[in-house]
């Protein structure tokens, strides 16, 4: 089985496009009637993960026979952040992945994948007003002092006798470009609209 | 009937341009029947000796006398006999197996049975997907196969591949039974990925599309529909007026139950609907449609909350917390987190004083975006008005329509009423 085009994305570290490259393979070697005991199952999971695919992550673990699942830990280990994923737990995620011995494949993947953290920081911004500095480390899966000197670099106020911040709100960019095309576009709808 | 040797040679000599392939069509024809299948196990080695691309028609032929002889599959070497057909159905030229369109079925067909009785579905599913597409003569006519390339996807849990075949739109149907259970297996597939709109589409379509009598297939697929429109909808609408007159009848009494429960969802109370659900918990599960009430269940907190945004500009976490009967104030702040993160609510939650307060949807509908999106749907109506258009017209030219129109219309006074011809197109004269 030819597992090349997986290791080379692994190494340019193109990791959104590891989840339908490994997909596309698996079908592949399914259908040649290959047997797939060598197949990376943690990198696949991993990759659907990454791409925020918590679906496909889902029904991949369902779909292995559980004599994969228990016989590779580091497997197990990917999908306990899965997990954590789906239930919305982020502190756990960090947890969940500071806290297993990754192997050489993986360990750039994990360290790529924890960037996710800029993901729910922006959550955050969009959805509070006001937050307390606990609920912000527990959700970014940091200490409180890290948490609170992450948000303050990035324009927060913090008060420190109720120990609250206050969030600051992106602006929202617009873009509002129009081009020639569009004119043509139009004229072809209002001409399908007279006849 | 000539011997397997000099029929292979005949299918290496002639497979080069369309006139002889059509020669040859004829001459595979003589040879067809019985007494091929009689010599099944002989073909496989010669099998070897072609290519699935170049002889894809005589492949077609000796690979369908062998899966259909009857005989079991192991004795050709049963995994490599699967391998072959894969293989086949992958490689060959569209062109040449549009010739033959029951065989490949057939083999289609045959592949899926052994996936299926091997319990080893995802075998099948790279060999359909590339099946539906030599098969199609174009990206909108449906085939038996798509429904069991649907199933597979289902089956093996890949749900993702099933959309390649999803993404179409299907204008031609020749078999009745091919659309429903499309429709009915994609509903479910955008179920499983949690694409609740156009699930809704589907088992929408299965629902009101003709029927002379209720299928079992339209029931099941009306179950999942209620389901479905209360999580997209909170609610089921009425039969639309095209729907066949026997499902409005009694599609509703084969599905009684999920009727209540969807009566029981527009109280709104969650207390209730869970006492409901879980009363007749094994009822869901035999129609495999438990996960799917649950699912159900937990929108309820969603639409309560949902609801609120349209009393309300600013509320406490302890009365959402009250209002939907979440447990506690904490609750109600994850709820609402989920669903600011969702897209399904515009809110800002202010932790210092415990409040929640409403926005509108901050959309403008002017950005580069969102001209582009309706930009393409512009698009895609007009091309989907032009469709029906000459729908029409070709429907209008049609005898059988024309005889009956002509007929219903009453006699003629023997005047001409330019009115009444103005609507016959020139095209039939």
């Amino acid at each position: 089985m030819d597992l090349s085009a997986v290791q080379a994305a692994l190494s340019d570290k193109s990791y959104s496009a590891l989840a339908h490259l490994c997909d596309e393979l698996l079908l592949q070697a399914a259908s040649k009637g290959a047997t797939t005991d060598e197949w990376p199952y943690s990198v696949h999971l991993l990759a659907h993960l990454y791409i925020n695919d918590l679906n496909s992550a889902r029904f991949f673990w369902k779909s292995l026979p559980q004599e994969v699942k228990d016989t590779r830990p580091e497997l197990a280990a990917v999908w306990r952040i899965g997990q954590c994923l789906w239930n919305r737990d982020y502190a756990g995620v960090n947890t969940a992945a500071q806290g297993f011995e990754w192997g050489p494949d993986l360990a750039d993947f994990i360290t790529a994948f924890l960037e996710l953290q800029q993901r729910i920081f922006k959550l955050l911004t969009s959805a509070y007003s006001t937050i307390s500095v606990a609920d912000v480390a527990h959700f970014m899966g940091m200490s409180e002092e890290d948490a609170t000197n992450y948000a303050v670099q990035n324009g927060w106020s913090l008060d420190a006798a109720t120990r609250m911040l206050t969030v600051k709100k992106l602006k929202a960019q617009t873009n509002q470009k129009l081009d020639a095309s569009k004119l043509q576009r139009l004229t072809e709808c209002v001409f399908h609209l007279e006849h | 009937m000539e011997s397997l040797e000099a029929l292979v040679a005949h299918i290496q000599g002639l497979s080069g341009s369309p006139e002889e392939v059509a020669h040859l069509h004829s001459l595979l024809k003589q040879a067809d029947g019985e007494p091929l299948r009689a010599h099944a196990a002989a073909l496989v080695p010669f099998l070897a000796h072609l290519s699935p691309e170049t002889h894809s028609l005589g492949y077609l032929y000796l690979l369908e006398a062998c899966a259909t002889s009857g005989s079991n599959l192991s004795d050709f070497g049963g995994g490599d006999f699967l391998v072959t057909i894969a293989g086949f159905l992958t490689a060959c030229s569209a062109d040449q197996i549009r010739l033959a369109p029951d065989k490949f079925l057939n083999v289609c067909r045959v592949l899926k049975d052994q996936v299926m009785q091997l319990i080893m579905p995802i075998r099948g599913i790279a060999p359909l997907r590339a099946a539906v597409r030599k098969i199609q003569s174009s990206p909108e006519q449906l085939t038996p196969v798509h429904a069991d390339y649907l199933l597979l996807c289902l089956l093996a849990k890949q749900y993702k591949a099933g959309l390649s075949v999803l993404e179409d739109d299907i204008f031609e149907v020749e078999q009745p039974k091919d659309l429903f259970l499309y429709c009915y297996y994609g509903g479910m597939i955008y179920i499983g990925l949690k694409k609740f709109p156009k699930a809704l589409e589907l088992l929408h379509n299965a629902v009101t599309a003709p029927m002379s009598m209720l299928n079992a297939i339209a029931v099941e697929a009306y179950k999942k529909y209620v389901l479905v429109s209360l999580i997209v909808n909170g609610q089921v609408p009425s039969f639309p007026k095209y729907t066949s007159v026997s499902a409005q009848r009694s599609m509703k009494n084969h599905a009684q139950i999920y009727v209540e429960l969807s009566t029981s969802y527009s109280n709104g109370r969650y207390t209730d609907l869970e006492t409901f659900v879980q009363a007749n918990s094994a009822v869901f599960q035999s129609d495999n449609n438990l996960g799917l009430v649950k699912q159900v269940l937990s929108s309820m907190y969603k639409r309560n909350i949902q609801r609120l945004t349209q009393t309300y500009l600013t509320l406490s976490l302890e009365d959402i917390a009250r209002s939907v009967q979440l447990e506690t104030p904490r609750d109600a702040e994850m709820h609402v987190l989920r669903m600011i993160e969702d897209g399904e609510i515009h809110a800002t939650i202010n932790q210092k004083d415990g409040m929640v307060s409403f926005h509108e949807d901050p959309e403008q509908y002017k950005s580069v975006e969102m001209l582009e999106h309706i930009d393409s749907s512009i698009q895609r109506l007009t091309a989907l008005s032009k469709k029906l258009a000459s729908i029409d017209e070709n429907m209008s030219c049609d005898p059988a329509y024309l005889m009956k129109t002509g007929r219903d219309r009453g006699r003629f006074d023997g005047r001409f009423d330019y009115d009444d011809y103005d609507s016959v197109p020139h095209k039939y004269f």
